[in-house]
């Protein structure tokens, strides 16, 4: 009797133990790795190479590993490591908490201003005005004003982030329609008339950028009326749900929203398919295009600026310029090194995420060798001329996207509810300014 | 001595459950008294500072239309646990009778109980489908000349989400139902048909009564359960389209890990556990006037 308790209660002990042994360890093993880190940087192991860890959102073999092997074998004293998130809810949160735990991030990539201004607030992003043999004004262009805070540039802005309407060329030419160079959202719904093919739609819409052109008239009229009230309810705000509502119900040129939320209609490869002639979408289409094995497609591809809202183009300012924001953290050991792979990478380092349609933003990289890079082999099945003037003649003026998430949910939540028929126009723009005003209350 | 002995039993009990308490305490008590903590702050997730704001939450919440969108649809999609319910009794008492393929019937409906989420999601999504769906080709050969369009519509996408939680919920319930009604003794039924009861009555007089305790157990775990998902609205439709299928629970989780307005989506938590505690306290004391021990 007496032994048997013996042998359980050492049994539990045995447990207890063994768990607490995993948990110590598990803390050795993550605190270990950051002494280890600080002793390298104080010099006294020179030979140990600086580990770096760049968090980002494409998937490594779209490019950034690539490009990670290629610094590797030049910088064998700096080792770079490519983490992927997800760039969604979930994987930004995954980021931040990483960074705000101190786990080893030491470069992170930024998609929205949304979110690198948390980043900022939190103390993370590294202010790079600290570092002076690099102008990123004169690198970049003026296009990379719209990613400075306060004056100052907390990452570094990479690529050309162009937004576009693809054409299928052949059912314009078929058509005896121009590539349009400068447009409204009128004409391209007359567009959209003419070609509608039998069974299908004139055009489709990726989800990402839908919102745009409310957000590029906003942008320029501003989002906050001289009051202090929300600007929602301007004329261009109405005017894009009357155009599309119309396309969407009256015209039938474009998939009613509620079937292509419900159905996550696939809209690369509707296009891609040639079952639709006309795509609002953005640079990310390459990565698809250029896969002939998945998507195969028998028609040339041009592109078109995305259309404005208003009559006037100086009233319009367009999604676009500069995107991948890519910051140090401002808690890692090697920022100094960090910088100088950012440095590299700018320049041309990020070279092979060309082909997943991430043209560097930098004038010392090479535009030619880039677009080469950007088409490869399948550069016959591309519009050439209109190619190069969305991602790099048109010279209208850019936003990047930095409306607050919320502002963003409340919009898409009103618009949902009037593309479905439950509200007119009216009240749509009613709810979106009741809502924003009750936001922009709380956010004060 | 046997004092001794008793304590060292106290002992070895409190042993047995230390490791368990730990992660309990660590993981879920903490936690939540901090989170009633974080009711009366302002703190967000990434922002450098936090501060005291009193009862500005609650009065935010109550200010807030879409919490009351998401109570009303939380009200809503409650309801799926009785429907639920209700129908795995009938099939449970189906499945108790002889009957061919008894056990692979309920394997079948055992099935969405273990199969993953999002996979039932996305065929639902499917299923659903308002053009090429399967159900609206059945309603159409029904003879139905305007089926709805379920998720893509604003009036139907709730309906739509209770269905898809009551076929979820149907095989568990059922399972259990299956156990309480092997439990009865075969006397009482015998009984009741010498008197001369006739089936219907057997089972409304007989059967319901004796496996009410069942009844008050699926429908205490089910609403809590019910209350607290969010996983499958968010895998369907992330609240949408409008705001048609957002819940309460989701309604916390947009709060806290989208906006990461942590303040305020312990304010909504706290609301939901108010709600829940106000729910099962009722059924508490509603249980008397049907459960029979």
């Amino acid at each position: 009797m007496k032994t048997s308790k013996w042998i359980t209660l050492s049994l539990v002990f045995i447990v207890l133990i063994s768990m607490l042994g995993a948990c110590s360890s598990g803390n050795n093993g993550s605190g270990g790795n950051k002494t280890e880190g600080g002793q390298t940087a104080g010099t006294d192991k020179p030979s140990a190479p600086v580990k770096l860890m760049m968090w980002g959102g494409v998937p490594p073999e779209s490019g950034p590993q690539a490009v990670v092997d290629a610094w590797n074998k030049e910088h064998p004293e700096i080792q770079v490591e490519y983490v992927r998130f997800v760039n969604d809810d979930d994987g930004n949160l995954k980021l931040d908490t990483a960074l705000l735990t101190g786990q080893n991030v030491d470069l992170f990539v930024n998609y929205t201003l949304t979110q690198t201004q948390k980043r900022i607030d939190a103390g993370v992003a590294l202010d790079l005005s600290a570092f002076t043999d690099y102008n990123i004004l004169e690198k970049m262009g003026s296009n990379a004003e719209g990613w400075q805070v306060n004056g100052k540039f907390y990452g570094v802005p990479t690529t050309r982030s162009a937004f576009f309407v693809a054409l299928n060329k052949d059912a314009l030419d078929a058509a005896g329609l121009p590539v349009p160079k400068d447009w409204t959202w009128e004409q391209a719904r007359e567009y959209a008339k003419t070609l509608k093919p039998a069974t299908g739609y004139g055009m489709v819409q990726h989800l990402e950028p839908f919102l745009d052109p409310i957000d590029a008239a906003l942008t320029k009229e501003g989002y906050v009326k001289a009051d202090g009230t929300s600007n929602l309810d301007s004329p261009s705000v109405k005017k894009w749900l009357e155009t599309l509502g119309g396309m969407m119900t009256l015209d039938q040129t474009t998939p009613p929203l509620g079937e292509q939320i419900t159905s996550k209609i696939p809209v690369e490869n509707v296009f891609l398919a040639g079952e639709s002639p006309m795509l609002n979408i953005g640079a990310w289409l390459l990565r698809s295009s250029n896969n002939f094995t998945d998507f195969p497609r028998d028609f040339k591809i041009a592109f078109a600026p995305v259309p404005r809202l208003v009559e006037n183009q100086a009233d319009y300012i367009p999604r676009g310029g500069l995107g991948d924001y890519i910051s140090i953290n401002a808690k890692s050991s090697y920022t100094k090194e960090a910088w100088e792979f950012l440095k590299w990478y700018a320049d041309g380092g990020m070279a092979p995420m060309a082909a997943g349609g991430r043209l560097p933003a930098s004038n010392a990289a090479d535009q030619d060798e880039m677009v080469a890079n950007l088409l490869g082999d399948k550069g016959d099945t591309y519009d050439k001329e209109s190619l190069m003037y969305v991602l790099f003649e048109d010279e209208t003026p850019t936003h990047v996207r930095e409306l607050p998430q919320e502002v963003t949910d409340l919009i898409t939540q009103e618009y949902e509810k009037f593309f479905l028929g439950n509200q007119n126009a009216d009240q749509t723009t009613a709810n979106m300014v009741k809502r924003h005003n009750e936001y922009l209350k709380q956010a004060k | 001595m046997k004092r001794n002995w008793m304590k060292r039993q106290q002992l070895l009990g409190y042993l047995f459950i230390g490791p368990n308490m730990l992660g309990v305490v660590l993981f879920f008590i903490l936690p939540a008294i901090y989170s009633l903590y974080l009711v009366f702050t302002d703190y967000k997730f990434m922002a450098p500072k936090m501060s005291f704001i009193g009862l500005d939450n609650v009065k935010r919440l109550l200010r807030d239309e879409i919490f009351y969108v998401s109570l009303q649809n939380t009200v809503v999609f409650l309801l799926a646990v009785p429907i639920s319910i209700g129908l795995a009794f009938l099939v449970a008492l189906a499945l108790n009778r002889k009957l061919f393929f008894k056990k692979t019937l309920r394997a079948l409906y055992f099935m969405p109980y273990i199969t993953s989420g999002v996979a039932v999601a996305f065929v639902w999504m499917l299923l659903f489908h308002p053009k090429q769906g399967p159900i609206n080709a059945i309603l159409t050969s029904l003879g139905v000349s305007n089926p709805p369009g379920w998720l893509s519509t604003t009036e139907y996408s709730m309906l739509a989400i209770d269905i898809i939680w009551i076929w979820f919920m149907l095989g568990y319930n059922m399972i259990i139902y299956l156990a309480a009604l092997q439990e009865i003794s075969g006397e009482l039924l015998e009984a009741a048909k010498i008197d001369g009861a006739k089936p219907y009555q057997v089972t409304y007089k007989i059967v319901w009564p004796l496996v009410s305790p069942t009844t008050f157990l699926l429908m205490i775990t089910g609403l809590i359960m019910t209350i607290k998902t969010f996983g499958i609205i968010q895998a369907i439709t992330q609240g949408g389209p409008g705001n048609s299928t957002m819940i309460l629970s989701l309604f916390v989780y947009k709060n806290a890990f989208r906006y990461y307005e942590m303040g305020y989506a312990a304010t909504i938590s706290w609301a939901l556990f108010f709600i829940i505690m106000l729910i099962t306290l009722v059924q508490w004391w509603g249980q008397k006037r049907w459960v029979h021990y």
